[in-house]
């Protein structure tokens, strides 16, 4: 059926940023997962933690489908209303969150590692900062609704700004404390078996890197709608 | 033998209104259908309609320049004036016929001067055509998009800094909405009355008169519509895209009246030249009647489903997005109309939304579509005139 239809052909069929808010659900769902997986494991429970690292991987894989597609349909004649290579980063650093839980999932579940007593309420603190750091990032990146919608108004930038703010401060304080650990695992290192505190300090920055990365994520979401 | 190229011009003229009606008339109603502002069904009675409203009330600018500005219509002989004019209505409806096929967005409105270019040169030589008045339509059809896009890229921005950006959005968006009312109904009051037959028939006024009475009515329209207004619910910026959705439907209806000023003429003039030669004199009303019916047949034919195809692949379109695409092309038609000059609302209607891409309204504009305008630009004038050449010879050995 034969149109001559222009007017269409200047829409896409799907907005890339729909695309970017479904990837970003996806971030939030493992996060959540991982959050309370990890909070479990900490306390020595590791009765279903082959499932949880199963279910964080689905779900890497899910968004990397979701991200493919992004990229997929972005051809160079595209106009978005922000810089599409801001846009390209911020999705490539959500995706970088997902690579890093599903990297920790998976490592912790080859070795089964007990938390020194001493140290169980520090790892679910750092554990618990990370997440919340993540959780302030969901925020500003859903936030481009309200900003898509407003043409990007000064209220709704501020906005934004705000939730990227409280992930710079989510992160540091997730550093303060993976600082803290480390410390702790120093002091103990005598009543340590060598691999095991391998593996502690291992642990302590694997968790710490999704925040690394969920960080990189505002400062590009940050640069993505400045003026 | 002047009977059957008399209906030859009436069928001619017919397929051509359907061509407009099938394809160019759901271009420019697709942006409201697209962002539900209006139903399916209400674009087809407001298409129907105001097309022929606009067609019968501001038609006649556009339809005295296809038939006499073009070619030096004084110097050719009647006989073969009618069969050049036929001629260019054949090559236009065969070429648009083509594109469609082809899916190339190659607008009417071109394939029509172009085939009255071709029998002019064939007939008088390069003399033969007036130049000047066509440099001036060329000219248009690059602007005109420019120019809807630099509207609707206003627009947008305007309705960005006053509504979205202030701390009461909806309370803003309610004392807006009847200012955009009064404009436009003071542009289509304007171009009503101004060298028209509906303007002259309400007797001798001047221009500052006519502006005064224009004034006068659309504030009263924008008067209603502010209590009308008022009673829209919703809260935050679902109240602005509430209120953008009624204001749209006008937009549709001033989309509507614009295309109907300036394409149907595309379909109407060419087979008017044919009778009026033919029969010596015509009513023109009957004439324009044709063209609306054309259209009318065309959307319900085939034109509702390119609306349906190209609204449902547009549903990203809010309201205030869509009420500034409207906007912005009809009034860039409507004065193209008012100026005599031919253009083409469909792309038109694309160099706004790419406007309002620019004023960062859109999440994604795919610009890939104007390297093919231009293409058609380049390819409709030559191709359609010497289709037009050809059918011009036949036309010459057959009658």
């Amino acid at each position: 059926m034969p149109f001559r239809a222009p007017v269409s052909d200047t829409y896409r069929k799907k907005s890339p940023f729909e695309g970017l808010l479904e990837h970003i659900a996806k971030v939030r769902e493992c996060v959540h997962i991982l959050r309370d997986g990890i909070i479990k494991y900490i306390d020595g429970n590791f009765e279903n933690f082959h499932e949880i690292a199963e279910k964080v991987s689905e779900l890497e894989h899910e968004a990397d489908l979701i991200k493919g597609n992004i990229r997929a349909h972005l051809p160079r004649s595209v106009l978005m209303p922000v810089d599409k290579r801001y846009f390209l980063w911020l999705l490539r650093e959500q995706d970088a969150i997902l690579d890093h839980a599903e990297n920790l999932a998976q490592l912790l579940d080859l070795r089964h590692t007990i938390i020194p007593k001493e140290m169980k309420d520090d790892f679910k603190d750092h554990m618990n900062l990370v997440a919340a750091t993540v959780e302030e990032m969901e925020k500003a990146v859903e936030n481009v609704k309200d900003l898509l919608m407003t043409s990007f108004s000064g209220r709704e930038r501020d906005e934004t700004k705000e939730y990227i703010h409280n992930v710079h401060q989510k992160e540091w304080e997730a550093d303060q404390k993976r600082y803290a650990i480390t410390a702790k695992i120093y002091e103990m290192e005598d009543k340590l078996d060598a691999m095991d505190e391998y593996h502690l300090l291992k642990i302590v920055d694997w968790i710490d890197d999704i925040a690394d990365h969920a960080e990189n994520a505002a400062d590009w979401l940050r640069a993505m709608i400045a003026k | 033998m002047i009977v059957i190229l008399a209906l030859l011009a009436i069928f001619a003229g017919l397929y051509m209104a359907w061509n407009i009606g099938a394809n160019d008339v759901a271009n420019s109603m697709s942006t409201a259908v697209g962002s539900n502002a209006i139903t399916l069904r209400q674009a087809l009675i407001i298409a129907s309609i105001l097309n022929f409203l606009g067609a019968v009330l501001v038609g006649k600018h556009v339809t005295d320049t296809i038939q006499n500005k073009i070619v030096d219509v004084a110097l050719i002989a009647d006989h073969e004036l009618m069969l050049g004019f036929m001629a260019a209505l054949l090559s236009a409806g065969i070429f648009v016929t083509l594109s469609t096929w082809k899916e190339l967005p190659v607008s009417t409105t071109h394939a029509v001067i172009g085939g009255i270019i071709g029998f002019g040169l064939i007939e008088g030589g390069m003399n033969m055509v007036k130049w000047g008045t066509v440099e001036n339509i060329a000219a248009s059809w690059v602007i005109s998009p420019i120019a809807g896009g630099v509207l609707a890229f206003i627009m947008f921005k305007v309705i960005a800094a006053t509504i979205f950006s202030s701390k009461e959005p909806g309370r803003m968006a309610k004392n807006t909405g009847p200012i955009f009312i009064t404009l436009t109904l003071f542009i289509i009051m304007l171009s009503v009355f101004m060298k028209t037959k509906l303007g002259a028939m309400m007797g001798d006024f001047t221009v500052m008169e006519f502006v005064a009475i224009s004034l006068g009515i659309a504030s009263l329209g924008g008067i209603i519509g502010f209590f009308l207004l008022k009673r829209v619910k919703g809260k935050g910026y679902d109240l602005v895209e509430n209120l953008f959705r009624r204001l749209q439907v006008m937009t549709s209806c001033y989309i509507a009246f614009s295309h109907g000023a300036n394409d149907v003429a595309n379909a109407v003039a060419p087979v008017a030249m044919v009778l009026m030669l033919a029969w010596k004199q015509i009513d023109a009303i009957y004439l324009l009647a044709i063209g609306g019916l054309g259209i009318a047949v065309g959307i319900l034919t085939w034109g509702y489903k390119v609306i349906k195809t190209v609204g449902g692949k547009i549903t990203a379109l809010t309201n205030t997005r869509g009420f500034s695409i409207d906007f912005s092309a009809a009034t860039v038609v409507l004065v193209a109309s008012k100026l005599g000059l031919p253009i083409s609302t469909t792309h038109t209607v694309v160099g706004a939304v790419i406007g309002v891409g620019l004023a960062r309204g859109l999440d994604a504009v795919d610009l890939s579509v104007i390297k093919k305008i231009v293409y058609s630009w380049l390819l409709t004038l030559p191709a359609s005139a010497a289709l037009s050449i050809l059918i011009y010879r036949g036309l010459i050995i057959l009658f």
